[in-house]
């Protein structure tokens, strides 16, 4: 649905994205993951048009970019906020009206909003008197009202607490399921294991890894296991399936990491430890996206 | 659509602050203010200034002098026979405020005169004192030199001045320069409040979108140069709300004031006066109606049309400040750090200021003047100074037109400023910077 082609942006001195591509599949939930000062919002503000790039493309449902979609994007900054002294139903208004909503119409979705996150009775009170968490309700509820195809969230989650975050969650599967595709900009990679379908890393202005989050995990596998057992097994380096990793002696259970050597498998393991011992677990050793960000970040510093 | 969106702004712009407690007190008490304002000045030009009352009692060991001096409202004389070291000694008890020591002295050679008291007489006081010291002895001399009493009283004589200007048609108008000053610092000051309070307002605003963090959520919606216009023009029509709320209301509450503070007497003198406004003025009835005088000179001057040229160059000196504020406003992050830039950008409007009330209210058709006029920086509040005094209408035409070439320039060189400070955070921003910022591609 949003296709990105070469995007380049540069800075006085500093190249801010370096011939970033990348595709946005339709009705997907897409993580957009980098360290701080990565590129991550430059390229945002280049989908949102807040800023245009020095060179590339961006395509939206096959059409360049352009003034038109600015009504089909709905854009959650990290560095987000509010007139502090505008009250929170005209607030809302105002910056549905200004993304092409007609007063009758927005006053109706807002209300459908507030009663669905439990905000009724916030319509007469001012941003000041509202606690942070209160306010990014309102910054969600404003970002997704004008219902567009594409919601573009930076950082959704920081400042909510566990309730609220989960609340937010939950609308954001929804929408998803009802058609909306997200960006979804972040370092918190646990609610992009929870939530994305799509990644692209980008780092130092570039983009270094992009594709399902199901193909990078299994690519990222490596054959380690995590085996937890009672009983003594002689550990030998050159077992012929396996190499230990790790040990770690816990009163009598020994926990060992250790990795297959080609061409064996899981079941190998078994074969060989079950005469010996009892065994408790076997875990294959995926990798978290935190093991790959770490990884992929490190191996290009 | 584009414009939809900037109508939007203006919107929310202008009901924000209109509907601010703030915006309603200033709207209420300014005309109150200004039209006491007007009032103690009425009060004060028909009473006179009352100071304090001195008595002060005189010690005069002059034999060559038989002269007596005069009592005025607020300087009482009386002359005592004790000699001057009782008097000092019971200056405390006495109940005189000072004490005026005449010593013996020549008359052509007056030395040694005293003015003593517990406090120390003020300036005005003692100049006071020794201008009916000087009278006193001229008035000795000349009944020395055989004058009588009857010659020293025609010899006094008191002038006022008319001035007038001629106009196309070759006939007088009258005009008092005091009314045109009168207007002239009105306006000027006038002039400069308003762009200075609503320049200000609008770098408020830019910073308050920026510190509150909004106006990334808002410019993923507008562009920046439609919010920027946006907040300009909403806080203009703010401006003009006030004005012409200002206008109406400072009106109707002079016109109450003068009728509380000019009593009947002085208002019939001040209508007999108008009435009879073809003829010249004698020199006595101007001096004891200065305000009859003023307020028909007034009414000759074409306050229509001041108000028209005030409005016009109101807004475009508006235009042209407030896009600067906005750039300022955009590059920095919180109002402490506006410093440096404010700098350059007041300097010149305190100049025009500064210049306007001192340099063209003297010389309104100097080269200064003119000069000061014609320069967009400063022409709003000049122009407003010369306007009363007389403007040729090519002049005018000329400023004006400089002017909206002064802040169609403006507007474009702060929209360039602007895209790129409001999203810039954290950083201290410099001028080199910002120029950077102008070359930047959008």
């Amino acid at each position: 649905m949003l296709s990105v082609r070469n995007i380049v942006k540069q800075y006085a001195s500093h190249r801010a994205l370096d011939e970033v591509s990348l595709e946005v599949p339709e009705g997907k939930i897409f993580g957009l993951l980098g360290p701080n000062g990565a590129g991550k919002t430059s390229l945002i503000r280049i989908i949102t048009q807040i800023t245009g790039p020095d060179s590339g493309e961006v395509f939206f449902n096959g059409q360049r970019l352009n003034a038109n979609h600015i009504a089909q994007i709905g854009y959650l900054p990290e560095e987000r906020g509010l007139y502090k002294k505008m009250e929170i139903g005209e607030q809302v208004l105002y910056l549905a009206k200004l993304k092409g909503l007609s007063t009758p119409e927005a006053t109706k979705r807002i209300k459908y909003w507030f009663e669905k996150l439990e905000m009724q009775d916030w319509w007469n009170k001012k941003v000041e008197d509202l606690s942070k968490g209160m306010q990014q309700k309102v910054q969600f509820v404003a970002t997704v009202l004008h219902q567009p195809e594409l919601i573009i969230l930076d950082e959704p989650f920081s400042g909510f607490d566990p309730v609220n975050a989960d609340i937010i969650k939950n609308e954001i599967l929804e929408l998803n399921k009802k058609g909306a595709t997200f960006i979804f900009s972040t370092h918190r990679m646990e609610s992009v294991e929870e939530l994305c379908d799509h990644i692209a890393l980008i780092h130092h202005s570039k983009k270094i890894l992009d594709g399902s989050v199901g193909d990078i995990k299994s690519t990222y596998r490596s054959n380690t296991y995590w085996v937890e057992y009672e009983g003594q097994y002689n550990l030998n380096q050159a077992d012929p399936i396996f190499a230990v990793l790790d040990t770690h002696q816990l009163g009598n259970t020994t926990r060992i990491k250790i990795q297959l050597r080609p061409g064996q498998t899981a079941n190998q393991v078994l074969i060989a430890l079950l005469p010996h011992v009892s065994i408790h677990r076997l875990d294959e050793v995926i990798p978290t996206m935190n093991d790959i960000f770490i990884d992929k970040v490190k191996n290009v510093n | 659509m584009a414009t939809n969106k900037t109508l939007l702004i203006i919107e929310r712009e202008y009901m924000s602050r209109v509907k601010k407690k703030s915006f309603i007190v200033m709207t209420l008490l300014g005309p109150v203010i200004i039209a006491l304002f007007y009032g103690l000045i009425i009060y004060f030009s028909i009473q006179g200034v009352t100071d304090t009352s001195n008595k002060i009692a005189v010690v005069n060991d002059n034999k060559t002098i038989t002269e007596r001096l005069k009592s005025t409202k607020n300087t009482q004389y009386e002359y005592v026979s004790k000699p001057i070291e009782d008097m000092k000694k019971s200056v405390k008890t006495s109940g005189y405020d000072y004490i005026l020591y005449i010593p013996e002295f020549p008359l052509d050679k007056p030395e040694g005169i005293q003015l003593l008291g517990e406090k120390q007489a003020g300036l005005s006081l003692s100049g006071k004192v020794s201008d009916h010291i000087e009278e006193m002895i001229r008035n000795q001399k000349l009944k020395e030199s055989g004058l009588k009493q009857t010659d020293l009283d025609n010899l006094k004589s008191s002038v006022d001045i008319s001035t007038k200007k001629i106009n196309e048609t070759g006939a007088d108008e009258d005009s008092s320069a005091g009314a045109s000053t009168i207007i002239a610092y009105v306006a000027g000051i006038l002039m400069f409040m308003f762009i200075m309070l609503y320049g200000i307002q609008v770098m408020r605003g830019v910073i308050e979108e920026k510190t509150s963090r909004i106006i990334e959520v808002m410019i993923s919606s507008v562009k920046p140069f439609q919010l920027m216009l946006g907040k300009i023009v909403g806080i203009a029509l703010v401006g003009l709300t006030q004005f012409v709320l200002w206008i109406v209301l400072t009106f109707a509450i002079s016109t109450a004031v003068v009728k509380i503070f000019v009593s009947d007497k002085d208002m019939k003198q001040t209508t007999m006066v108008q009435n009879d406004g073809s003829s010249v003025s004698t020199p006595a009835a101007a001096q004891d109606n200065p305000i009859g005088d003023i307020q028909k000179s007034m009414a000759n001057l074409n306050v229509g049309k001041i108000v028209v040229v005030f409005l016009f160059f109101f807004i475009g000196g508006y235009l042209f400040y407030s896009a600067l504020y906005a750039a300022i406003g955009s590059a920095v992050d919180n109002e402490t750090e506006t410093q440096q830039f404010m700098m350059p950008v007041m300097m010149p409007l305190f100049l025009g200021y500064a210049l306007s009330l001192s340099v063209v209210t003297n010389d309104p058709y100097g080269s200064i003047a003119f000069w000061l006029s014609m320069i967009p920086f400063t022409s709003p509040i000049a122009m407003m100074v010369r306007l009363p005094y007389g403007v040729p209408d090519w002049q005018l035409a000329l400023s004006m037109f400089i002017l909206v070439a002064g802040f169609i320039g403006t507007v474009w060189v702060a929209s360039k400023i602007y895209r790129v400070g409001i999203l810039m955070y954290g950083k201290k921003t410099n001028f080199k910077e910002m120029v950077k910022w102008f070359t930047y591609k959008n």
